[in-house]
């Protein structure tokens, strides 16, 4: 009785979950479906399939340009983010100081401002110290929203990381460098890991900031949107495919290094 | 820094260089003199002064709270004094840095790297030292021999280890370093009762074979009793006595290092017209009041629970109570009774095979003698 109950509520569980999932991946599918489209336009369902517009998008330079600059733009995003969040997150988490509480409050703050307004408003102050806006212009601008995110990231690593860990491997004899080299980093190396990634795929699906503040660059999503909004063609579903699949991809490699690397240690 | 790389290179890691230093025994090898540290207005450790000789396994206890690890961790380096002075062998190392001190701590959560294997975490201090990744290697299999592991744990991811194995770890990692002195901030609090036993006792034997000083921290008096040469009680960030294992148990400095070293019977004592009287009820008893204390008029009596006995007839002790037993605990060897009397509650210890047939029974005389109470500042 109760077997069969228990069996009836798993199933129940499963079902829902799968419900969830397809509710959750089929518009996905259906915009990857639209890039293998034959046709000119947009028709469902799709009458013949074919590889044309994925070998145009490929084929494109201007759609090199763009996928070159949101590579370029999500790179420097995650180095830069990284070097001012590792040490942002050991101030928000690892040492005590005057003022870090008001810190903490103000790295949300960020976070939580309507990215369309947080992109105006910098637009406006670009525009105000004579800055001429452009991919360098966008940088920025993700910056001021990425860096709190990975920030927050590293500093939960942090937050589990035990003082005493550098307290001995000073006492061990070891100087400054070592001690970040050999101990602190590689403990907090999977927060370090995991910031890299998010950095770079929010940078790399930006549209609200590249949108304000990319001037005459443009971007993936940024492309993707211009076209929607006048001149759609299959590629904008192709292209949003590739950099959906690439999104994923660099996700899925990111997991399977940390795994490898994580096996590597526990020998 | 190149300063302690070079001067640490010249000494080749081995047992006992404390000794091959030419140490002059006489000369303590740390001292602290008038040590104290605040943090934003409260007082951690309050004037403390200290001479910790060469070679002892010095052990200081105290209540959580009482300032024994700061004090351990000004020791290290890893903490400056507020004031007072800290000497290394008769030199001032107050701002000396962890790194450059001759000394290692043991951390009560033994911080060990997580990420590196057992042999990783014993050699980081040669590494650190830039010692030769084969001498390293030698000197890391050494080490685990030294602490009873087996020579194939060198390789073993360390968070795989038991408690007890990562304790020996730690203190291979320590010796890694060849410290003079080695500080132990209460690294077996965290173990089963048996395996801490025999912890105590390999860490005593280490002591010897080693001849490094030794200085432990831990808030169990049983723990210090069994490994130190001398105790050090610690209570509100001062030291209140410093002495053999043999003095702070038979000759405590007062109420409050009696009542540490174990389940006691203590009472409040003031000198009345007629001679002493029991506090709070002006029962007379009989004091034998030490010398240094021959003008008090106020005092604390401390009698250990294994001097009370129980008596056929009322002259058989100096002092003597009528009470009822309402409690008997078997402590394994021992039994322990609870005599509840009009004003108190005593209690009664003895070995189980001195316990005869009627005791622990209704109503009973215990007593003790004047000389078997200890006398101490109420």
């Amino acid at each position: 009785m109760d077997a069969a109950r228990n069996r009836r509520s798993h199933g129940l569980i499963w079902i829902w979950t799968l419900f969830v999932a397809l509710v959750i991946y089929l518009p996905v599918a259906c915009g990857a479906l639209a890039g293998l489209s034959k046709g000119r336009y947009f028709l469902f369902p799709i009458r013949a399939f074919s590889f044309e517009w994925w070998e145009k998008t490929l084929d494109s330079l201007e759609i090199q340009r763009i996928v070159q600059t949101s590579i370029l733009i999500a790179l420097i995003v995650t180095l830069v983010s990284l070097a001012i969040a590792f040490f942002g997150a050991l101030a928000f988490a690892r040492y005590d100081w005057r003022g870090r509480r008001l810190y903490q409050k103000l790295l949300l703050l960020p976070i939580f401002f309507p990215q369309p307004v947080l992109g105006l408003a910098l637009l406006l102050w670009f525009n105000a110290l004579g800055i001429q806006p452009s991919w360098h212009t966008a940088i920025v601008a993700h910056l001021v929203w990425i860096v709190p995110v990975v920030t927050l990231v590293i500093a939960i690593q942090v937050y589990g990381f035990d003082p005493a860990m550098e307290e001995a491997a000073a006492d061990l004899g070891a100087g400054r460098w070592m001690i970040l080299k050999d101990v602190t980093l590689p403990i907090l190396w999977p927060g370090i890991w995991s910031g890299a990634l998010f950095a770079f795929l929010l940078s790399w699906g930006n549209f609200p900031l590249s949108l304000y503040t990319a001037g005459a660059d443009s971007t993936i999503p940024k492309w993707l949107y211009s076209k929607m909004v006048a001149g759609y063609t299959p590629m904008v579903p192709a292209l949003g495919t590739m950099s959906t699949l690439a999104a994923a991809t660099l996700l899925l490699l990111g997991g399977a290094i940390a795994g490898f690397v994580r096996k590597r240690r526990a020998n | 820094m190149n300063m302690t790389f070079t001067q640490q290179a010249e000494t080749p890691p081995a047992a006992g260089s404390a000794a091959d230093a030419g140490a002059d025994p006489a000369l303590p090898v740390l001292q602290l003199v008038g040590v104290s540290k605040r943090f934003d207005g409260f007082t951690a450790v309050d004037d403390i002064s200290l001479d910790i000789r060469e070679g002892e396994f010095l052990t200081i206890v105290g209540p959580s709270g009482s300032g024994k690890t700061t004090l351990l961790r000004m020791l290290a380096g890893l903490e400056q004094p507020s004031s007072g002075n800290i000497t290394l062998r008769g030199t001032l190392i107050n701002d000396l840095p962890a790194r450059a001190r001759p000394t290692c701590l043991v951390f009560q959560s033994l911080a060990l790297f997580p990420h590196m294997s057992v042999g990783r975490n014993i050699e980081f201090p040669l590494k650190a030292k830039g010692v030769a990744a084969a001498a390293r290697r030698a000197r890391a299999l050494e080490l685990l021999k030294m602490v009873r592991l087996p020579e194939d744990y060198y390789g073993k991811n360390v968070m795989k280890c038991s408690g007890g194995e990562r304790q020996r770890v730690a203190l291979a990692r320590a010796f890694a370093y060849d410290p003079d002195v080695l500080f132990f901030d209460e690294p077996l609090s965290a173990l089963d009762y048996k395996l801490k036993k025999l912890l105590e006792k390999e860490l005593k034997d280490l002591h010897k074979e080693s001849g490094k000083t030794f200085v432990y921290i831990t808030h169990s008096l049983e723990e210090a009793m069994v490994m130190s040469d001398r105790i050090g009680v610690m209570r509100a960030g001062k030291l209140v006595q410093v002495g053999s294992p043999e003095a702070i148990y038979g000759a405590p400095a007062n109420r409050f290092v009696a009542e540490f070293v174990g389940e006691v019977n203590v009472f409040p004592v003031s000198r009345g017209d007629g001679g002493w009287v029991i506090g709070e009820t002006g029962e007379p008893v009989r004091v034998a009041l030490p010398e240094q204390m021959a003008g008090a008029r106020q005092a604390a009596v401390v009698v250990r629970p294994e001097y009370m006995r129980f008596l056929e007839a009322p002259g058989d002790a100096d002092n003597v109570v009528r009470g009822t037993v309402y409690n008997e605990y078997s402590l394994g060897s021992r039994m322990q009774y609870q005599i509840r009397s009009k004003h108190r509650v005593f209690l009664v210890e003895m070995s189980r095979a001195q316990t005869r047939a009627g005791d622990g029974k209704g109503e009973v005389l215990i007593g003790w003698n004047a000389e078997d109470a200890i006398v101490v500042e109420a």
